[in-house]
């Protein structure tokens, strides 16, 4: 009996060995030496869990066995055993409090967001990330860049399907980065498996995280809070590069916001408002509006051949800065800038057959914000 | 009251002896049980509070 035993127990470790769990069945290790404390504390308590299990069920099956009716006709009559229930009562409060002693130390570093050298404020949208540098006045949106011809099945599949976008959040490698995560709309959760970090972002609240990533690369994740129509459409990019690749590409971005502001003065001519207006609703606008505008009512209005929105430019601009309330178009004031506001009311008054003619300068929509 | 506490600490860890219940429940008087057992509660409670704060410092 104890040699099957010991061969139903080995079966069952083969089953659960490291390769098999690290073959994508577990939690990922991950790139933090935080994410690594949680996988440890996860596979402890998993083993504890497994000890526990074989023990139990062992002792189950093997009375089940060893005690059946036809080996033992006379059932023993007893009643209440003290010492064995202290056992039984002691032994689980020892086991509890075992486990709860690293997942506290582990909780508590979770926690510490102090002594952060750069802060990221990430915030949820439908069905978008907006990354803000607290500071450095560096600020997008990321949204989904998998092409709608694979969504559509009319491509084959990449590797990356629905995981990609057009702007990855960048960070450091080996600098603590505090993490401010709120949410314009509805609750989202930013989750990247390999960083350990799972959020919700709420509206109106501010929750906090923080990561120090130990080697660079690629970080993929997705929001873990159902989120509306597009919730499976609003993957995370991070890219952890070396520290002076960081500073470049921050100041990279620094100067290219500060020509982006001044570029709201100057006339633009209408090529280049089409062009960039063009980025800005496949990025911003086409998930709700669709690439061809022609929309998805009743929810989503179609914008080509929308007769309001070629009459009415002011009507226009209040709707894409302020938004509508009681329906699901958001305000962009905040979410994009005067150029791109300009661009993109532009693009819409001119494509798919809407032809005013209009070129609406960010000049104009400046002004308009300013009001 | 010796023998109190000793039951309501035993209430508490979940475990009682036959023989302890019987004569409780021959001799004792609910009212000693009730008022001993919200002390008890009060000092767990007070112990969990001391427990946290200790693993938070």
């Amino acid at each position: 009996m104890p040699r099957r035993l010991a061969w139903l127990s080995g079966a069952g470790g083969f089953a659960l060995s490291p390769q098999v769990l690290a073959n994508g069945w577990n939690m990922p290790v991950g790139v933090t030496d935080l994410s690594r404390e949680i996988h440890s504390l996860h596979m402890t308590i998993f083993w504890i869990c497994v000890v526990i299990g074989v023990v139990v069920f062992g002792v189950m099956f093997y009375s089940l066995f060893r005690y059946r009716r036809s080996r033992q006709p006379q059932a023993a009559n007893f009643h209440e055993h003290t010492t064995v229930e202290v056992i039984w009562t002691t032994l689980p409060l020892l086991i509890l409090v075992a486990m709860a002693v690293p997942a506290t130390a582990t909780l508590k570093n979770m926690y510490d967001t102090g002594d952060a050298e750069l802060d990221v404020m990430v915030t949820g949208q439908q069905w978008r990330w907006r990354y803000d540098y607290l500071g450095e006045e560096v600020a997008f949106t990321s949204s989904l860049s998998t092409p709608r011809a694979q969504v559509r099945g009319e491509e084959a599949r990449g590797e990356t399907y629905l995981l990609d976008v057009d702007n990855p959040l960048v960070l450091p490698v080996g600098r603590k980065v505090r993490f401010l995560f709120t949410s314009d709309d509805v609750i989202h959760s930013w989750w990247v498996p390999e960083l350990a970090v799972k959020q919700d972002t709420v509206p109106g609240f501010v929750n906090e995280n923080w990561v120090r990533i130990n080697e660079p690369g690629i970080y993929r994740g997705q929001c873990a809070e159902l989120c509306g129509i597009d919730h499976g459409f609003m993957p995370i990019v991070v890219q952890a590069m070396a520290p002076d690749e960081f500073d470049a590409w921050l100041a990279e971005r620094r100067d290219e916001a500060a020509q982006e502001a001044l570029g709201v003065d100057r006339d633009w001519g209408h090529e280049e408002l089409m062009t960039r207006g063009e980025e800005v609703y496949a990025a911003i606008c086409a998930s709700c509006h669709q690439p061809e505008g022609q929309g998805a009512p009743p929810t989503f209005p179609a914008l080509a051949g929308n007769p309001r929105l070629q009459e009415d430019l002011g009507w226009q601009l209040d709707t894409v800065i302020n938004g509508v309330s009681g329906t699901a178009m958001p305000a962009f004031r905040n979410t994009l800038n005067p150029v791109e506001l300009a661009a993109v009311i532009t693009y819409t008054r001119n494509a798919w057959g809407n032809a005013t003619g209009d070129v609406v300068q960010p000049a104009r929509v400046a002004e308009r914000l300013a009001r | 009251m010796w023998q109190v506490i000793k039951s309501v600490l035993a209430a508490f860890f979940g475990v009682q002896k036959e023989r302890q219940r019987r004569r409780d429940f021959e001799q004792g008087r609910p009212g000693h049980f009730i008022l001993v057992g919200l002390v008890a509660a009060a000092v767990l409670v007070l112990l969990v509070v001391l427990l946290a704060r200790l693993a938070a410092s």
